[in-house]
């Protein structure tokens, strides 16, 4: 019982960074029905950026209080920031006018833009795993014999609190209408004086800039990273998306924890090597029988 | 130079000299005979930091062949990298291979690093009859089989001076009984070489009568650890066994350890020589002291007769050699031996690749600053030897190693 969880505490921390980076794919889709292959990337920038802001503050060793706090507050914004710019450059370089070519062509274009995202980041960095400077100071509970660590409830609690922000986003701003309107028609959009190009930039800022924050608490919670970290990761949120049914905000958060879970108790209970198996079998049956996801509305096709 | 061409060469200068040209000519003798050695390693990404000190030590040989090379010789290295994205690949190296193989100037080729490699290489080695001299490939199927020779079974071609995991996996599982371990938890990256490790360690272990709580695989570019760390941890291990290389996972896996609730200052590591390289270090980070692991050649430095190499070594490279860089130097000074050999039987003329592989398989008896062997009857060879390492305060620490020939 303490283990399985040990192994359910796993799958959430887990499937809070898969989350984070379903939130991006799900909000690009539900725009502009783009799936964003580059998305997984960016995410990775996000802890390259992390380990690159902290070494311009000089940060080493664990810090405490208020130091910490502003670390961890300027690493956060900095890399959520430089993740955003990324998203809107590929959004205005790579996919913009693309947006009436066939879908196909997208499509090929994000996996492109991915391949060179993976190349910049290689040669940045290098093709090793980096380290993550450990700063955050990593408390341990134990509860009888289950262990909790401050860096798994970091990374449940990050990925919680910003779902919510961004449901209120959508649902209580006017640039969230705007959101939801551009997504719907875009072309009514257009006429009722929404300027679309501005709305699709701003989705890509925010589902980037969440990306972003994945990258910065998977840093803390694995402490290493490397330049190839998005594709497999990126594969899973995607699929996150699909299973929680793909445009819908709730549906990529719980989708990205129940892959999570499913992960890791199939690693703790079977064998490591089909949890991969076992995510991807998941997400067939689903599709089978809930075509549009766990949480997502049964659309009738676009004429 | 043999009476016929003195001839020639005569009949051409006094022909030259007819011209008036002669005192321009003369001097640029006809161009030296290029003779190549290929490289194949991994020497990017993770995998560098094993490829590279093992390519530095087999082109150091080339360049000291040159500084006594049998007149109008060069000998010159053909060096190709059989990473891709940064990790060993078997597609890739079986591609380098076939080039080497296509290139006549090609003598023989010092590679490649990783076992699986080697499984797709050798087929293409044993049909063009280019030799391959791997420094350090372990799995013992490579050679002991005839399941890679598919053109020709009984033809040789491919060698290696390394030991080979069937004794490396015992002497892994002997090391873990003078730690006093017990219980251990076998983890490996499903490649050959990693699997054929751990398996063989996984039997001698037991009938040592060491207890293995488990043994599970794990996949490439996996890089969350936790939740089978934390079952290895339920299970509560004196140490855990990693068969494969740091960088299929042998160092994010010791890292994520502690977080799995197993402090790596009491639960020791342990693997084969995929983790000795210096990046297992720097991925694992504090967390690679109290690691221990094999290594299928001898340390060079303990060598009275390698203190030159390494010497040398150090005044090119500016670093310090290795786990292979002695193997892959002696892989090299095997196949410029042959073809000396083969030269001076040819009076002075660059040799064939058959003269060269035939002579690769009659070394016996070759003085080495990693011993003196021969190559057996599978291409092995016949003085294997393995090393025992820990790291401790960060740095690779030497134990002791032993001769495990079995004659």
């Amino acid at each position: 019982m303490e283990l399985f969880i040990q192994q359910v505490i796993n799958g959430l921390s887990l499937g809070g960074i898969y989350a984070l980076i379903a939130l991006g794919y799900t909000m690009v889709y539900g725009i502009i029905e783009l799936i964003n292959f580059a998305h997984g990337d960016v995410y990775t920038m996000g802890s390259f950026f992390s380990i690159a802001i902290i070494g311009l503050l000089d940060a080493s060793g664990q810090l405490h209080g208020l130091p910490l706090l502003l670390v961890l507050a300027v690493t956060l914004a900095g890399a959520m920031i430089l993740c955003g710019i990324v998203g809107v450059l590929l959004e205005r370089l790579a996919y913009r006018r693309l947006r009436n070519a066939p879908r196909l062509a997208p499509l090929i274009t994000a996996i492109g833009a991915s391949f060179i995202l993976e190349n910049i980041m290689q040669l940045w960095r290098g093709p090793s795993p980096i380290p993550f400077p450990s700063v955050v100071p990593n408390v341990t509970w134990h509860f009888g014999g289950v262990n909790l660590s401050s860096n798994e409830v970091l990374v449940v609690v990050m990925a919680l609190a910003l779902m919510a922000m961004l449901q209120i986003f959508i649902y209580n701003t006017r640039l969230g209408k705007a959101m939801r309107a551009t997504a719907q028609d875009r072309d009514a959009a257009q006429l009722m004086g929404i300027n679309i190009n501005m709305t699709i930039a701003l989705t890509f800022f925010i589902g980037s800039a969440l990306a972003g924050v994945g990258g910065f608490v998977s840093g803390i919670y694995y402490g290493s990273t490397w330049f190839y970290n998005g594709f497999e990761a990126g594969l899973k949120a995607f699929t996150a998306a699909v299973l929680g049914g793909i445009g819908n905000v709730a549906g990529a958060m719980l989708g990205g924890f129940v892959i999570g879970m499913v992960e890791s108790l199939t690693a703790g209970f079977i064998s490591d090597q089909w949890a991969t198996v076992a995510v991807f079998l998941l997400l067939v049956l689903v599709l089978i029988f809930r075509p549009s996801g766990l949480l997502g509305e049964v659309l009738p096709d676009k004429v | 130079m043999s009476r016929r061409s003195l001839a020639r060469f005569v009949a051409l200068a006094a022909i030259l000299s007819m011209f008036g040209t002669s005192a321009a000519v003369m001097p640029a003798q006809a161009a030296d005979q290029v003779i190549k050695i290929g490289i194949d390693l991994p020497v990017s990404g993770a995998d560098a930091s094993d490829g590279i000190p093992t390519q530095n030590g087999a082109a150091l040989a080339v360049d000291e062949a040159n500084a006594h090379a049998p007149k109008g010789i060069k000998f010159a290295v053909d060096a190709l990298d059989d990473a891709v994205g940064g990790v060993h690949n078997p597609q890739q190296g079986a591609t380098n291979i076939r080039s080497l193989a296509a290139d006549p100037a090609v003598m023989g080729v010092v590679g490649p690093f990783n076992s699986n490699v080697a499984a797709a290489e050798i087929p293409v080695s044993n049909e063009s009859g280019l030799p391959l001299i791997s420094p350090s490939n372990t799995n013992p199927t490579l050679t002991k089989t005839a399941k890679y020779r598919t053109a020709h079974p009984n033809e040789i071609t491919y060698f290696r001076v390394c030991a080979t995991d069937d004794v490396q996996g015992k002497a892994g599982a002997e090391f873990a009984k003078t730690l006093g371990l017990k219980k251990v938890y076998i983890i490996d990256d499903n490649e050959t070489y990693g699997l054929g490790l751990a398996n063989v360690f996984e039997k001698d272990f037991k009938e040592m009568g060491g207890a293995v709580l488990g043994h599970d695989h794990i996949t490439a570019n996996q890089q969350d650890f936790k939740a089978l760390l934390t079952k290895v941890a339920a299970t509560k291990p004196d140490a855990v066994y990693y068969g494969g290389t740091t960088s299929t996972g042998g160092g994010l896996v010791r890292q994520q350890m502690g977080a799995a609730g197993m402090d790596p200052a009491k639960v020791k590591y342990e693997g084969g020589d995929g983790i000795s390289d210096a990046e297992f270090i720097k991925v694992a980070g504090d967390a690679a002291n109290n690691s221990y692991y094999t290594v299928a050649a001898p340390n060079a430095a303990k060598s009275a007769s390698a203190q030159a190499f390494i010497n040398a070594y150090k005044a090119k490279y500016h670093s310090d050699i290795g786990a292979y860089s002695a193997n892959g130097y002696v892989a090299a000074q095997v196949i410029i031996a042959a073809a000396e050999k083969a030269i001076k039987a040819n009076g002075g003329k660059a040799p064939t690749r058959a003269q060269v592989l035939k002579n690769i398989q009659n070394t016996s008896g070759f003085k080495s600053i990693i011993g003196t062997f021969g190559f057996d009857k599978n291409g092995d060879t016949t003085s294997p030897v393995i090393a025992l390492w820990t790291i401790k305060n960060g740095a690779q620490d030497f134990v002791h190693q032993i001769n495990v020939s079995t004659k």
